[in-house]
């Protein structure tokens, strides 16, 4: 792993967590997802402060060269978060409509409540609900 | 006299949560309480309106920290002085509750009960991760917390509002961390709990694992770079 790579794998795991750290200081983002930011760039940091462990690690799994191996690593873990990030979107998704459902319902049904009361207010106070089961159906 | 709200989140809690609030209700009047419902997919709901327990029906599932807000936005627009996080699955005890309020009213941001202020700690990969826990907040804070994972917290009206309003305000021994940095007085009360009633934990082997790594590099490196405030005037 020549020298250079190295230094580029240091400066942008670095350059990772201070991006990192400055979104949380802003409130950006949760402390959940930076938490997967700071180990992947911790990883990184490992890998070039001690290229020893990438050696291993490339004859372990047969790649040719070491930096190889780190970048199938890369891939794999990115490959990953996008795949978990997709399951979130959807599940996100899922969640929003029936958030926007429920209180489109719910604003509905308050509406109808108050025009049924307003009509039956001045009949006739004691059968509300049938009242308002009638409206329902008309 | 203080105004007192407990906060119950309940996920799923049908077999415990009339036991647990019906206890309440009964033999502690003098306490309000809200359930918030994070979006049960039992009868949770059901049996909470059956017995006309005051309720906040959560319409999708938000997790123990979204839950627990929601009380706490309730709390803050209803002038509560106080409140504290009660569990609905039985553990939390509520005779422990008056000498909390006691001690939270000489003076203190918050007040956990610690089942190991006296007792020592039992031997099992849960304590190990306590203890883990405990030595990252002391090595960031210089404050001793001898039960950092105890969900039974109470919090006064600066801290409501924080947590309200806040953004990554978990109610987690990382908050508490970063509260305690900025100025929060935290106190501990002995307590004893029990087991959970009934229903399965959420906290499996992995699940508890899990959370303890990301509370340690949440506590030991992220919680570093937040911006600091001033909480009280010293």
């Amino acid at each position: 792993m020549s020298l250079m790579l190295r230094i580029c794998l240091i400066a942008a795991s670095i350059l990772t967590m201070v991006v990192m750290m400055r979104q949380i200081r802003r409130s950006k983002v949760q402390i959940e997802d930076a938490i997967y930011w700071v180990l992947f760039s911790l990883m990184l940091i490992l890998f070039s402060v001690c290229p020893k462990i990438a050696y291993i690690l490339s004859d372990l799994v047969g790649t040719e060269a070491p930096s190889n191996f780190i970048f199938l690593l890369v891939i794999f873990l990115l490959l990953l978060k996008v795949f978990s990030l997709s399951v979130r979107l959807s599940q996100l998704e899922t969640r929003l409509r029936e958030l926007a459902q429920k209180i489109a319902i719910d604003q509905f049904e308050a509406e109808e409540k108050d025009s049924v009361a307003e009509v039956t207010g001045e009949e006739d106070n004691r059968c509300d609900r049938t009242a308002a089961g009638k409206a329902g159906r008309n | 006299m203080p105004k007192l709200l407990l906060i119950i989140p309940a996920y799923n809690e049908q077999e415990n949560i009339d036991r647990v609030v019906g206890n309440l209700s009964r033999n502690y009047p003098q306490f309000d309480y809200m359930v918030i419902n994070d979006g049960s997919r039992d009868h949770t709901a059901e049996i909470c309106r059956q017995h006309h327990y005051p309720m906040i029906d959560l319409p999708v599932n938000l997790g123990l920290a979204g839950a627990f807000q929601t009380g706490l936005k309730y709390a803050y627009r209803h002038g509560y002085d106080y409140v504290l996080q009660f569990d609905a699955d039985g553990q939390h005890l509520p005779e422990y509750i008056q000498p909390m309020l006691d001690r939270i009213c000489q003076g203190y941001d918050i007040v956990i009960a610690s089942r190991f202020v006296e007792t020592p700690k039992p031997l099992s990969m849960r304590m190990l991760g306590s203890n883990l826990i405990q030595a990252a907040l002391k090595l960031t804070t210089g404050a001793t917390i001898h039960d950092p994972t105890s969900g039974m917290r109470m919090f006064n009206r600066v801290m409501i509002r924080e947590f309200a309003m806040g953004f990554n305000y978990g109610p987690e021994p990382d908050t508490l961390s970063y509260l305690i940095k900025n100025g929060a007085k935290v106190a501990e009360v002995p307590v004893c709990m029990e087991e959970r009633l009934a229903g399965a934990s959420y906290l499996t082997p992995i699940n508890s694992a899990k959370y303890m790594l990301r509370m340690l590099i949440s506590i030991l490196l992220i919680q570093n770079f937040r911006s600091n405030k001033v909480l009280r005037q010293k």
